[in-house]
């Protein structure tokens, strides 16, 4: 699309290229090589820009003390629930937008759409009191169903758009068969969207995992806590900050979330961009 | 249009003659399309209604009563919490300080995301691998990013001090985070860093869809890169750049968790947008009321950006 003939034209889109990548990837470089410095080399005002003694105590800390296998379970039950939920609610809805006509179809959707839009920190002053008295407060359970906000509305448009290229054909097809509406659903049109249902899935589950403010405020206890707030409140406190470790456990955190994305990132941008890009 | 970009416009099937299935067919066709339509619904309704709709109007509510430690029952107070707002040049600073921040972090994602798809969409070697990990900022725990942003703007390790110092640019470390600037440009860049990601993936997604011939043409009569940008490249990207500009504004008023993991609101109230100041004020002080109050004006503020979000979404349905 651009004509980089001129060495002109080159030299500048080399340099936008540099510039860019050194501000997107550096970081995730850093935090890296972080990880594996031993504190005489972590602590200097001019640091190395690769570690010339690299060592593991930062991981030993991370999975002693700082409990990092407690979180990282944590996460995983809460995330995976959380995901697994979300993806039903969202097929079944988004194939109702998709292929059934009825009154008060485009208000619904509207409206489910629009929670995406509520501040999710608003709903948590509210969800609070509510997930409290319900006896949930400070329970996985609680903070599962709490994520629901996040993913809910934009799951079910993801859906939603990708159960409308479903042939029709297919579906009467099998009603003419006698087949009942469930058993059509399961049999025949789930079967052919797992690509969108994975995408989905993974869209919950990154919500969840990545989350701060529902898990920090809806998790009192410390053996409950999941990766966020567990990282947050074991390495970031003003009096014993341990950038090491926090570095070290950082990497093993986000290590399952990236490598899901690795596999199955080209399901997931089309997902993502559906609708929104037109 | 590619397979990415043409979904939503797919919705209006044609009536047919097997609209539902025999069994769900009693009391016509029409009213068995409902049944069963509703049906499918039914799950995902009750959870919208139980955990967004029932804690959203509970918020709405709140904000008209005094509920605070003191009062553990919400007692109606009509106007007063809004009162309260408008006489605390606090809180009126969190909608400054929340312009500035959404200001400054929509403009450069917008601005990079778009660069950056530029460049991605010009072959090059090494391409694909650069495209692959162009994505991990954007799904990092935020607690991870904020450790990232806040181990290279650390006040005395930081690798931004060491840059500064090699540049003579100056003498000795700096607090960043403890100065209101360097706070707000940590939370900002830290946030453009994590969304740039996603702004690139739908600019790419919508640059697929431009008519190369159309470009070509323009090529041939003469046009340099700049011309073909403003003539055909942007106002292709027009809608795009809109629905992008409002997801940022949307996704940019809710952000609390990289701000609160790097400055908690800090230093003093710079950094302190709405996000955080409901937070503190609902589960610091445990003022409900007045924190659900400061909420309602919240979300009137993104309700603009928000409605032309939403008839984008729902063109076609």
């Amino acid at each position: 699309m651009l004509d980089l003939s001129s060495p002109s034209a080159r030299v500048v889109f080399t340099l936008v290229l540099g510039a860019i990548a050194l501000f997107l990837f550096f970081p995730i470089y850093w935090l890296t090589i972080s990880a594996f410095k031993g504190n005489a080399e972590l602590y200097r005002i001019i640091p190395t820009l690769w570690p010339n003694a690299p060592v593991l105590d930062n991981f030993v800390t991370a999975f002693g003390r700082g409990r990092l296998l407690d979180q990282l379970r944590n996460s995983l039950v809460v995330s995976g629930s959380a995901a697994a939920l979300n993806t039903m609610l969202a097929m079944y809805a988004g194939y109702s937008f998709a292929k059934f006509r009825y009154a008060g179809r485009r208000w619904t959707m509207l409206l489910l759409l629009s929670a995406q839009v509520f501040p999710f920190g608003l709903l948590l002053i509210s969800l609070y009191p509510l997930v409290t008295e319900l006896g949930l407060i400070d329970t996985h359970l609680g903070l599962t169903l709490s994520y629901i906000v996040f993913a809910l509305p934009v799951s079910t448009y993801m859906l939603y758009s990708y159960f409308t290229q479903v042939p029709s054909e297919l579906i009467e097809a099998a009603r003419a068969d006698g087949a009942g509406e469930l058993r059509i659903f399961h049999t025949i049109v789930l079967p052919v969207s797992v690509p969108a249902l994975v995408t989905v899935f993974l869209y919950g589950f990154m919500w969840s995992w990545n989350d701060l403010l529902y898990s920090l405020t809806l998790i009192v206890s410390e053996d409950k806590r999941t990766i966020g707030p567990g990282l947050l409140l074991s390495y970031l406190n003003e009096v014993n900050a341990d950038w090491g470790g926090a570095m070290a456990a950082s990497l093993v955190a986000s290590s399952p979330i990236v490598v899901a994305f690795a596999f199955l990132q080209r399901w997931f941008i089309q997902g993502v961009t559906a609708g929104a890009v037109k | 249009m590619t397979q990415v970009t043409g979904n939503a416009t797919a919705g209006g099937d044609k009536p047919s003659r097997l609209r539902v299935s025999s069994a769900a067919r009693w009391g016509g066709l029409k009213a068995g399309e409902r049944r069963v339509g509703l049906l499918f619904l039914a799950p995902a309704l009750i959870a919208f209604a139980t955990v967004i709709a029932w804690p959203f109007l509970r918020a709405l509510g709140y904000a008209f009563t005094r509920y605070d430690l003191q009062t553990p029952v919400p007692r109606f107070i009509g106007f007063d919490n809004f009162r309260m707002i408008l006489s605390t040049p606090e809180i009126l600073g969190s909608f400054v300080t929340t312009g500035i921040y959404v200001g400054l972090a929509t403009g450069f994602t917008v601005l990079l995301g778009f660069a950056w798809a530029m460049i991605l969409n010009q072959p090059f070697r090494g391409r694909g691998a650069i495209r692959a990990i162009s994505l991990i900022p954007w799904v990092l725990p935020s607690t991870v990013s904020a450790f990232v942003w806040g181990w290279i703007f650390n006040s005395r390790y930081g690798l931004l001090n060491a840059l500064f110092l090699e540049l003579g640019l100056i003498d000795h470390p700096t607090a960043w985070l403890s100065t209101p600037n360097g706070a707000m440009a940590a939370v900002v860049v830290t946030k453009v860093w994590l969304s740039i990601p996603l702004f690139m993936t739908f600019f790419l997604a919508g640059l697929q869809s431009l008519d190369r011939e159309q470009i070509e043409a323009a090529r041939v009569d003469g046009a340099g890169n700049w011309p073909v940008l403003r003539d055909h490249v942007l106002p292709h990207l027009r809608p795009v750049l809109l629905v992008v500009i409002v997801l940022g504004v949307i996704g940019n008023l809710q952000h609390f968790d990289t701000i609160y993991a790097l400055t908690g609101g800090g230093p003093v109230r710079a950094t302190a947008v709405l996000s955080i100041e409901v937070y503190r004020r609902a589960f610091d002080q445990w003022d409900t009321g007045l924190a659900s109050a400061i909420g309602l004006l919240w979300v009137a503020t993104i309700l603009p950006a928000a409605a032309y979000y939403l008839r984008h979404l729902l063109r076609g349905v």
